[in-house]
């Protein structure tokens, strides 16, 4: 008997007789139902609101923008205020691409030690104060972990509530490689239970959130 | 199960164990400084949340439905994961779930390994298994590269090198990383193994992480991290690996949050880990990056047999560490002493699943029985209840030292007989009160364990039930 | 004091208090009285099997489980001067004895009017003390099974805050385990004194005269350790405080 038989026919033993698919899918779902009763509560009035609230708790910096064609301006602001050198690696999203970078200068290949990246994210959940990136042709998940500075674009219209809406977004197409929730800038308390941040992923996070 | 190579579980007993950890004033630090840290940001985050305990009941009915309608979520996870590109694999127990993944590693023509930590990966002995297969390990989350350099297992699911002060720390890492860290404080320690371990995530041929989740329903695993290891770990090298326990089943993605809002609070007082990560199946075509090969080792390792028997509550444990945090036994012993893969409460409940409960008897008995692991489990399980049931096998299978049977017997069986009873403990009492003076009594024959280290009060010659009926008379 | 028309209420002393420290028991009647309860102690009682249940002789307790709800269960109330008793009757009984359709049933009545006395008094019956005073200063514990099984907590508070001059002043940990755990203590005791040692330092610090708890087997552990230690922290039972006979010794003094 292969292992794999030997673990179900283990597990079909110990429980009782096979039972409909639908109804075991019944019970799933209602394990979900009035979400509001087990999840927190929003910290501020409105969506950017409450991501920014739980974003800046986490060291998180946030700006706004009013339009994407303001976010090379707001990269090369941040990367003065870091006193870093105009130059980023770029992900592949066309939004960004098809931007006027000016002065920046963008590449796509991404260092071992690159300083900083910049990339569009998917979603934003108020809830957390987390940014969404999926995996893909134009999103390399490198971008995300080896520079020291992720830079993120978000859209406020990409911004949702609670992480149950980030999942009802999934449903119905096709999950990606990978789907990341970053919630803050790498860190670790490792040692003593004493937090220290950035430990193998950026130290700094800085979300540019675009109203428009 | 039986042949996990945990040499701290063959060497000396769980008292000399124990007794070591007494005696080492520096552990009791390291012990303190963290688990006082997670206890206050859990009761701060659990405070801050005041829908905790609806959410602690649901996350609680969400692995009992899991746990019901396991064979239908195992198959609908396999379809589904297979469906996305990955390839899964079973293993009943940990040789088998090693032999996988030595076999995987060695048809990669694997020479370095990365890994992401993983409990799981403890417990089926993987660390020893690379090392014998002759493949380098390279342990990235910073704990485990704490005690890879140390040369030790974990002494804690969530804080591996908990046992460690950060001065310890600096001397490990002063030899084993060039160049050395510029400085002990953690900043300067966690910069220089981000420095030493950045180009060995990029030169790995294969990577391995566990899971905190498996996704029934879209065949994802999903692992929390904070430091970004784990996404270095299975992105550049050609083929990851996945070892999970047939336990982390959830139905969707949707009850993989409402358990996430209930582990990282009971783990770390965060709300969210920094980096949540789905991973499904390998590289697509056109990917900008990801491996080339997913595998999925599916581990049951006694799992299935708690299906069936009184530990089946167990089956819903997240993994989040706080009942060793809020533990008196582990504060005091630190994990290393109890002798297994998982340490304190949860441990004490596993290990003689796994160990088998002649290796391991002292563990259910080395309890307080206070109830505070219960009170913060996030998904109540009822742990000193099942330390009970490992003290009810043992008594049934006679593991219990013969004296300690005998003498509890007698005790009882005059417990049964009032007058005889009566007159027991008045004599009892009568010679008692006359070892000591005074109030006290410094020394008792059969009692050395409690004056030993404390005094017993003397008592006053005459037991109530006596004074009582004088009284009335 | 005492009134006929008053529940009857039946004592479960303990082992412990009987043989240990029979002064509890009759500062659990003086209250219980006090509060207009009939109290009756039966005479058949001996141990509630806690013992034998912690060590999983699971036989043995529920031979004991079944005597004492034979003693017990034609009373209105059972009230326990301990946490852990009250806890092993009230939950431990009905636990072990679920699939006996005989003393199944029988253990879940006995459970249901089982109580431990502080809760008792204040939950049940009312109770504030009067008249009552005592001119120190006090720290109070919560031992585990009264905290986590009985639900007592904000009781034996209320009524210590009802006596004349006792200054009550918070510890630290109050609710972390002083390391009795019953058998634990001469099972493991290395570990315990690891426990009760911190459970000692915290409550010299709080520079209180007395120390106050409502189980006896952690407050002989503590009293036990203190006194070891050269502490000059004085150890009673909070009903004996309630019952205003804090007047006489401390657990470890001489009559």
């Amino acid at each position: 008997m292969s292992a794999r038989e030997r673990i179900f026919s283990a597990v079909r033993a110990e429980l009782s007789a096979a039972r409909d698919p639908a109804q075991i899918a019944g019970e799933a779902a209602a394990l979900l139902a009035e979400p509001d009763a087990v999840r927190p509560r929003l910290a501020g009035a409105t969506l950017a609101e409450s991501f920014a609230i739980k974003a800046t708790a986490l060291g998180t910096t946030i700006d706004r923008v009013p339009a994407l064609d303001a976010v090379p301006e707001a990269v090369a602001r941040y990367l003065a205020g870091q006193g870093l050198r105009p130059s980023v690696a770029l992900d592949g999203a066309p939004e960004l691409r098809g931007l006027d970078w000016g002065a920046v200068e963008t590449h796509s290949a991404i260092a071992p030690d690159e300083a900083a990246g910049v990339g569009l994210a998917r979603f934003g959940v108020a809830e957390s104060g987390s940014i969404v990136i999926h995996s893909g042709p134009e999103t390399p998940i490198l971008l995300a972990f080896l520079p020291l500075h992720h830079v993120v674009v978000l859209r406020v219209a990409d911004m949702l509530a609670h992480l149950e809406d980030y999942a009802a977004r999934l449903e119905g197409t096709e999950p990606p490689r990978n789907a990341i929730l970053i919630t803050g800038p790498s860190g670790t308390t490792d040692i003593e239970g004493s937090y220290v941040r950035g430990a193998h992923g950026p130290g700094f996070v800085h979300v540019i959130l675009v109203e428009e | 199960m039986s042949d996990a190579p945990h040499a701290e579980a063959e060497a000396p007993d769980f008292k000399t164990r124990a007794g070591i950890a007494l005696a080492d004033r520096t552990l009791k630090i390291a012990i303190d400084r963290t688990t006082n840290t997670a206890e206050t940001k859990r009761a701060a985050a659990v405070g801050a949340f005041p829908e905790f305990e609806a959410a602690r009941e649901r996350g609680r009915a969400i692995k009992d439905h899991v746990i019901a309608n396991l064979g239908h979520y195992l198959e609908t996870f396999e379809r589904n994961a297979t469906a996305s590109g990955a390839k899964v694999h079973w293993a009943a127990d940990d040789a088998e779930a090693r032999a996988i993944v030595v076999r995987l590693c060695r048809e990669a023509g694997a020479r370095s390994v990365t890994r992401s930590k993983s409990m799981l990966g403890e417990e089926i002995g993987l660390p020893d298994a690379l090392a014998e297969a002759g493949i380098e390990r390279v342990e990235t989350d910073l704990a485990e590269h704490i005690i890879q350099l140390a040369g030790e297992h974990p002494s804690h699911i969530i804080w591996p090198a908990m046992h460690r002060t950060r001065e310890q720390v600096a001397d490990l890492f002063r030899e084993g990383h060039v160049p050395p860290p510029s400085a002990e404080d953690p900043g300067s320690m966690v910069r220089s193994a981000r420095r030493v371990l950045r180009e060995k995530f990029l030169g790995a041929d294969v990577g391995i992480s566990g899971a905190n989740f498996l996704i029934a329903d879209t065949g994802a695993t999903c692992t929390v991290t904070n430091e970004g290891n784990a996404e270095l770990t299975t992105t550049p090298p050609r083929v990851h690996i996945v070892t999970a326990g047939i336990e982390k089943l959830v139905p969707s993605t949707a009850h993989a949050f409402a358990l996430l809002r209930l582990l990282v609070r009971s783990a770390t007082g965060g709300e969210m880990t920094q980096y949540t990560t789905f991973h499904r199946g390998p590289k697509r075509p056109g990917d900008a990056d990801g491996p080339e090969e997913m595998h999925i080792v599916l581990v049951d390792n006694g799992r299935s047999r708690m299906l069936g028997d009184e530990f089946r509550d167990m089956l819903r444990c997240i993994r989040c560490g706080a009942c060793m945090n809020h533990c008196v036994v582990y504060r005091q012993i630190g994990g290393h002493a109890y002798g297994g893969t998982y340490p304190g409460p949860m441990g004490a409940v596993l290990t003689p699943v796994l160990d088998g409960l002649a290796k391991s008897r002292d563990l259910p008995f080395a309890c307080t029985m206070n109830g505070r692991c219960a009170e913060v489990c996030p998904v109540r399980i009822p742990l000193p209840t099942l330390l009970r049931a490992w003290r009810g096998r043992s008594w049934r299978e006679n593991l219990e030292p013969r004296a300690m049977r005998a003498g509890l017997g007698l005790w009882a069986w005059v417990a049964r007989r009032p007058r005889l009873y009566r007159l027991a403990s008045g004599l009892g009492v009568r010679a008692l009160r006359l070892m000591g003076k005074g109030g006290w009594v410094g020394s008792v024959p059969l009692a050395g364990g409690w004056t030993a280290y404390r005094d017993l009060p003397r008592p006053s010659g005459k037991t109530f039930m006596e004074q009582y009926r004088g009284g009335r008379k | 004091m005492t009134q006929a028309s008053g529940p009857r209420v039946a004592l479960f002393v303990t082992c412990l208090v009987d043989a240990m420290r029979p002064r509890i028991g009759f500062a659990a009647i003086r209250v219980l009285e006090e509060a207009g309860c009939v109290v009756e102690v039966p005479e058949a009682q001996t141990c509630c099997g806690q013992p034998a249940f912690n060590s999983g002789d699971d036989a043995d307790t529920k031979a004991l489980a079944r005597q004492v709800i034979s003693v017990f269960d034609g009373y209105d109330h059972v009230v326990v001067p301990s946490g852990s008793c009250a806890g092993t009757i009230a939950h431990g009984y009905p636990e072990l004895l679920a699939d006996d359709p005989v003393w199944g049933p029988r253990a879940k009545a006995l459970a249901g009017k089982t109580r431990e006395i502080l809760s008792f008094l204040v939950d049940v019956m009312g109770y504030r003390p009067e008249g009552r005073s005592l001119p120190a200063s006090a720290t109070y514990h919560d031992s585990c099974s009264g905290l986590r099984e009985m639900g007592v907590k904000a009781q034996p508070r209320a009524l210590l805050a009802g006596i004349d001059g006792l200054e009550m002043r918070p510890l630290e940990g109050a609710e972390v385990c002083c390391g009795f755990g019953g058998t634990f203590c001469v099972k493991y005791p290395a570990i315990s004194n690891g426990i009760v040692g911190e459970k000692a330092a915290a409550i010299e610090a709080t520079g209180a005269d007395l120390l106050l708890a409502g189980d006896l087997g952690c407050l002989m552990n503590m009293a036990g350790k203190l006194h070891r230690e050269g502490s000059k922290v004085r150890c009673f039972h909070t009903v004996e405080v309630v019952a205003g006979m804090a007047d006489g010794p401390a657990i470890g003094e001489a009559e």
